[in-house]
């Protein structure tokens, strides 16, 4: 085996050097949570003593029955359902609103272009929770001018019923996250080559044409891209039903899964289940984004690219 | 001492965290967890004389700074730091139990009366006996004690109460020819009336499990019950069955509103007159005046109404304790501090001025320094009807462990049975397996009552 040289020794330190602080924060704050919280989730806490206060109390291993209780739980599960529910609705919408914003703005005869580009992207600056507090003022009957409007042309509007609030609270999200999805799609629109434009018109391709049959093709990495943060954004839905809880009697503590774990954790002080709820939702969100990954990524290879 | 739930809680933006519990999770990681029990049975240090220490006291009432200062100005060598809690949802007590759990807690903390079985469990609150905390038994109200007295032990000084009664706004039930409810017949009588001039009387809000424990309370129920090595839950015995079914029939004739209370809705309603009366405790007449200033000399103050004409069951609503936390350094001066907090005349002044509720201690005031608001209640000495209230409250009430879940558990069942038009009853069977369940999970041996 040849020894290495100088160069190369003094090389490898140097690269040791600038991967060192990379590895130490990853571990310390990428794999070290989940690695303490899959430890959670596989313990429970026993006590002992007179009423089972005041006496000793310590971790055993639970094996997977924190699963167990979790997956037996209706209220988690009926959650899981619901996040689901609203994905399937919002993500298309917000997408597709996202992409007709980023081709309008980015259309030889759009004017503003940065005004109007930084007035959709505004509310992306807004916190979740100052988002659905503004919201929630535009939703609560008594206060919201919204609610009032409609009264006044004898419409009877409740947005936080147990049936409309879901629908209320994928108003908020869409409100927040469709500019910022919108400006994705600009920098991926900005990076094709003009040249592509020019040959379409040359060949007598129309305005439409071009959109649908050149640049949504050429965004369609983007596309991808704003899908997945989206599903991973819907199953961790939290300070929305957090926030309008207080506010309307139709969101349960179980609401969500995230509001679920939390109200394990912070309400219930069962770490353990909570921990085992947060494995369980980020597998599901895995197993989602991969899988939505795959199916987009065979079709792509069916259109011979 | 009621929740200021009008601020919203903090949380993470949406797209930026990674599960909530994996960043909780994460938190209790870095802050090095362990910290177990044991350690903090560590011999409490004596205070050396002379020798400067700072006590930390999470609280979250309102003005609690002025009495602290006063205090620190007059002991130089035990300064009290207090810190903001947020009283919102709970926010409170998850942060208390994290700090726990991690081995930090603070000194000192605002515990409300129902939730201190629960921090019992955690072995987070000192037995004060074991720094003569006993001695003060005799300075406070005798049932107010008892709620933090667990077997020999005692683990909390009561700060303040909140006995229950009525709001209504007088002029209004004067325009509408409707004499103050003294029976819940009438009550529901005068809820007719108000409904037929497009008023609500009120809102069974489906969330407040606090309320609906002290209608419980009033009618007889006893939920928990501890004996030898066993706890006794009974949500769903007879009181609380007769409770259950009257609301259910206000709400089923439409005579409530079913909106959360103390929410921007409900201050609207009670602003405009919507709402005309308020099923409250002793510390609502802060949130009154806080939140509806323009009806000032309006409203006034009347006893619950009762189940039996003449009779005079009365209940609880709120209250709260300064409580030492285990593994506190100097927990004798943390227990003088909250002795003195909470007897120091000139400490209950000052707590009185920021409207912290009815005080625990048995002297040192008179009704009369309560009557703060008395312009808005039109002159009436109002703190009268809620220390009559406060003489007559049932006095073998107790908590147990987990009332936080059980309020949860609650308000989702009241919540489901609102929307699907199931009955109380059956809100009351499922809260009562469910609580059952949950104590049993937590290791307690537990029987079902009722």
């Amino acid at each position: 085996m040849r020894r290495p040289t100088r160069t190369e020794a003094r090389n490898a330190r140097a690269a040791a050097g600038f991967l060192l602080p990379f590895l130490a924060l990853f571990l310390l704050c990428f794999i070290t949570p989940i690695v303490y919280a899959v430890w959670q989730s596989l313990h429970k806490t026993e006590r002992t003593g007179p009423l089972g206060l005041g006496g000793a109390e310590r971790e055993v291993f639970a094996g997977f029955a924190n699963y167990a209780q979790a997956l037996a739980d209706d209220r988690f599960l009926s959650g899981f359902g619901r996040v689901l529910l609203f994905g399937a609705v919002q993500i298309p919408l917000m997408i597709i609103l996202a992409t007709v914003l980023a081709l309008l703005l980015e259309s030889a005869s759009a004017r503003w272009v940065t005004f109007f580009r930084s007035a959709f992207f505004l509310p992306y600056g807004v916190p979740g929770v100052i988002a659905s507090i503004l919201w929630g003022f535009l939703y609560v009957p008594g206060i919201s001018p919204l609610v009032k409007m409609a009264d006044a042309v004898g419409w009877q509007v409740d947005f936080l019923s147990r049936d409309a609030v879901l629908w209320s609270i994928a108003n908020i999200v869409t409100w927040q996250f469709t500019g910022y999805n919108m400006l994705v799609l600009i920098a991926q629109l900005k990076a094709v080559p003009q040249e592509l434009y020019e040959a379409a018109r040359i060949d007598g391709a129309n305005a439409r044409q071009v959109a649908l049959h050149i640049k949504i093709p050429l965004i369609r990495p983007a596309l991808v891209l704003t899908c997945v943060f989206s599903i991973i954004g819907t199953l961790q839905l939290f300070a929305e039903p957090m926030v309008l809880r207080p506010l309307a009697s139709s969101i349960d503590s179980g609401y969500t899964p995230n509001l679920h774990a939390y109200s394990e954790a912070f309400v219930g002080n069962n770490q353990h289940l909570a921990a085992a709820e947060a494995v369980l939702l980020a597998l599901v969100a895995c197993v989602l984004s991969f899988g939505f990954l795959r199916l987009v990524g065979q079709r792509g290879k069916g259109d011979g690219r | 001492m009621r929740t200021y739930d009008t601020i919203p809680p903090g949380g993470a933006r949406r797209r930026s965290v990674l599960g909530g519990a994996a960043a909780v999770a994460a938190g209790f990681a870095l802050a090095g967890c362990g910290g177990g029990a044991e350690d903090e049975k560590a011999a409490p240090k004596e205070r050396k004389k002379g020798q400067k220490i700072t006590l930390t006291f999470w609280s979250w009432v309102p003005g609690i700074d002025k009495p602290v200062d006063l205090w620190n100005s007059k002991n130089p060598e035990v300064q009290v730091k207090v810190e903001k809690v947020s009283a919102v949802n709970g926010a409170q007590y998850a942060k208390m139990h994290a700090a726990i759990k991690a081995g930090n807690p603070p000194d000192l903390g605002q515990i409300e009366f129902p939730v201190v079985p629960g921090f019992l469990l955690d072995n987070g609150l000192l037995d004060l006996t074991t720094v003569g905390g006993e001695r003060y038994k005799s300075r406070f109200v005798g049932w107010q004690w008892q709620q933090s007295v667990f077997g020999k032990g005692v683990y909390a000084i009561p700060q303040a109460s909140g006995p229950m009664g009525l709001f209504i706004r007088q002029d209004l039930f004067d325009k509408w020819d409707i004499e103050p409810p003294a029976t819940w017949d009438e009550y529901e009588a005068a809820a007719r009336k108000i409904r037929k001039k497009g008023a609500w009387i009120e809102t069974f809000a489906p969330t407040n499990g606090n309320r609906f424990a002290g209608y419980a309370w009033q009618a007889g129920a006893k939920w928990y019950a501890a004996e030898g090595d066993n706890w006794t839950v009974a949500i769903d015995d007879e009181p609380t069955r007769k409770v259950a079914d009257y609301w259910e029939a206000l709400v089923k004739q439409k005579l409530v509103k079913t909106i959360p209370d103390r929410q921007n809705a409900w201050y609207k309603d009670i602003q405009t007159g919507a709402i005309p009366a308020w099923l409250g405790a002793s510390w609502g007449d802060a949130l009154l005046v806080g939140n509806a200033p323009d009806t000032k000399g309006t409203w006034r103050a009347v006893p619950l109404p009762q189940w039996t004409k003449g009779a005079n069951a009365q209940a609880n609503w709120g209250g709260s304790t300064t409580a030492v936390f285990a593994g506190a350094a100097y927990p004798k001066d943390a227990l003088d501090f909250a002795v003195w907090l909470n007897t120091d005349p000139e400490a209950i002044k000052l707590l009185i001025e920021g409207g912290y509720g009815f005080p625990s201690a048995k002297t040192g005031y008179k009704t009369s320094d309560l009557d703060v608001h008395k312009d808005f209640f039109g002159g009436q000495a109002y703190s009268q009807v809620f220390r009559e209230a406060g003489d007559h409250v049932d006095t073998s009430w107790q908590w147990g462990p987990g009332v936080d879940t059980l309020y949860q558990r609650l308000g989702d069942a009241f919540t489901e049975a609102l929307s699907s038009g199931d009955s109380f009853r059956s809100v009351l069977k499922k809260v009562q397996a469910q609580t059952v369940s949950d104590l049993k999970g937590k290791g307690l041996k537990v029987e079902s009552g009722g």
